[in-house]
């Protein structure tokens, strides 16, 4: 029994990540429609979770085979990454610094990669590559999305209930899409490093609980987090709240394909900057815009160095 | 559930806008009946058609308001749909005041105004009625609305010159100076529902402008 605990309690650390995770991010997907009162925080919740663990579990693994590659982990590296990258979470959190779970999470990778000398680049590079793209390729979607359904809801003739209706349909829809997206593409974040480190535990059921864990964050942490991002950070209406989950979701499911896990906070910033730059408003200030950049390059760097020090420390 | 409840704001505001021409049309009918023979019992009754279709129309506005306090559309909606009951309720409440102090402080309307008075009325039949397919647009064609309420600014303005004519062959008059105040304000009345109806078309406007991409 105590040998089986010390076999796979270091997944724990991948629990605590994923949950971290939920707790952050569905904010990010239904964070408008619950503090607009459009859908219910309970419903946004159940929706959520199923959709979070059924991406998960279908598409998710590809992911966690794309993290698994970048360096050679033990169940002991593994445990390291997860809490260094979730001990940057909270500390970003902490510090009110925008941050990506998944970028903490390649930061503790790298950083463990490069203490023992065997990082493969390759998927790093991809990683990357993709990091860079997330908010220009939701910036894109949004601009294009915003037009073309902007055009038809200007020139198809319906009542404001109907225009209502779409939008509620269209939101309810893009949620569970995004909440798909975010377990297909961010489950890696959880539970990928430990690919191929326990015994008997396939890529499929680390998916599956990787995915549970994420919509246990949801369930249980993510009400202020929703509040805050959806009535302070993005005051959108229904109709460009729609266009900004939409753009995320379709472009991190889209990075889901790919196999590399990005950001749902940097896709729907994109988004939104794609939405102001359409509306020719400045999307945010001078010192949100630091903020934000500050957020984004310190959260790997500061995981890469938790990581690092604690493999020399313990291991 | 959505459906129904969309259906049911729809045939309540449909029920609403009814009640309001109803009302309109009766307060329009007692004046011109009063001015083309002066008849205070036929004033009387028909003042009270006026008050019994405005009853009707703040009975149907409550069924909307409690409507929309059990949490139906989205809340956006929903606060834009009760600004305009609200608004739209003081044409009726107005038609009925009009009419109140036509009858309670017996006024006596000198033939010479006739003329100008049903065209006033016209007027603001015309314009009720502009005013109430520009809020029906909105639950159809909402986009259709702005061009309806663009045709309530001119016949506000028209209104306005025609109420300004009228005042002015009051004050030119020798009607005894007492009656000039009481027929000046009976006249304002009158026009002034063009005014809130225009405040009507201003809320439309707003509402559109809200949703337009």
């Amino acid at each position: 029994m105590l040998s089986l605990f010390s076999t796979y309690s270091p997944i724990s650390g991948g629990l605590y990540l994923g949950w971290t995770l939920g707790a952050n991010d569905a904010a990010n997907i239904f964070g408008t429609a619950v503090a607009a009162r459009i859908i219910t925080f309970k419903k946004a919740c159940i929706i959520s979770s199923i959709f979070i663990i059924l991406g998960a579990m279908i598409q998710g693994y590809k992911g966690i085979q794309t993290v698994s590659n970048i360096t050679d982990q033990t169940i002991s590296t593994a445990f390291i990454i997860t809490v260094a990258a979730a001990l940057t979470v909270t500390i970003m959190t902490f510090l009110s610094l925008p941050v990506s779970t998944s970028q903490a999470m390649v930061g503790a990778v790298l950083g463990i990669g490069l203490s023992i000398g065997t990082v493969n680049f390759q998927p790093l590079l991809k990683v990357v590559i993709c990091w860079l793209f997330t908010p220009v390729a939701s910036m894109f979607v949004a601009m294009i999305v915003y037009k073309i359904l902007g055009f038809i809801l200007d020139h198809w003739p319906m009542s404001i209930l109907t225009r209502d209706k779409i939008l509620w349909s269209g939101l309810l829809l893009t949620g569970i899409y995004g909440s798909y997206a975010l377990g297909a593409n961010n489950v890696t974040v959880s539970t990928g490093v430990f690919s191929g480190l326990l015994p008997g535990v396939s890529d499929f059921f680390l998916a599956l609980i990787g995915g549970i864990a994420i919509a246990s964050g949801v369930i249980t942490f993510s009400k202020r987090v929703i509040i805050e991002v959806g009535s302070k950070i993005m005051p959108l209406n229904a109709f460009t709240a729609f266009i900004a989950v939409f753009s995320m979701s379709t472009t991190v499911h889209l990075f889901a394909f790919v196999g590399a896990p990005v950001s749902t906070s940097q896709a729907i910033i994109g988004a939104i900057a794609g939405i102001s730059l359409i509306r020719g408003i400045n999307p945010t200030s001078n010192r949100e815009l630091k903020r934000i950049a500050i957020g984004w390059t310190l959260t790997p760097i500061t995981a890469l160095i938790f990581a690092s020090a604690a493999y020399a420390i313990f291991i | 559930m959505f459906i129904t409840k969309q259906k049911k704001v729809e045939q309540l505001m449909d029920n609403y806008q009814q009640q309001i021409i109803r009302c309109v049309d009766d307060f329009i009918k007692a004046v011109n009946e009063f001015i083309s023979e002066p008849d205070s019992d036929r004033l009387r009754k028909n003042s009270l058609d006026v008050h019994h279709a405005e009853s009707v129309a703040d009975d149907v506005r409550r069924d909307i308001e409690e409507m929309m306090y059990s949490r139906s559309l989205f809340p956006e909606s929903r606060g834009d749909i009760l600004g305009l009951i609200e608004t739209m309720d003081k044409v009726p409440n107005k038609a009925e005041e009009s009419i109140r102090l036509l009858l309670n402080q017996h006024i006596k309307i000198p033939k010479m105004l006739n003329a100008d008075i049903s065209q006033l009325l016209e007027v603001v039949e015309r314009c009720v009625n502009i005013m109430l397919e520009a809020t029906d647009k909105l639950f159809a064609n909402f986009i259709g609305s702005i061009a309806e309420v663009g045709k309530l600014d001119e016949i506000e303005s028209h209104a306005d010159t025609l109420e300004a004519a009228i005042i002015d062959k009051i004050f030119s008059s020798d009607i005894d100076g007492f009656d000039k105040i009481l027929l000046r304000d009976f006249i304002q009345d009158i026009a002034s529902i063009t005014d809130l109806s225009m405040d009507v078309g201003d809320r439309v406007r707003l509402i559109v402008s809200k949703r337009r991409v």
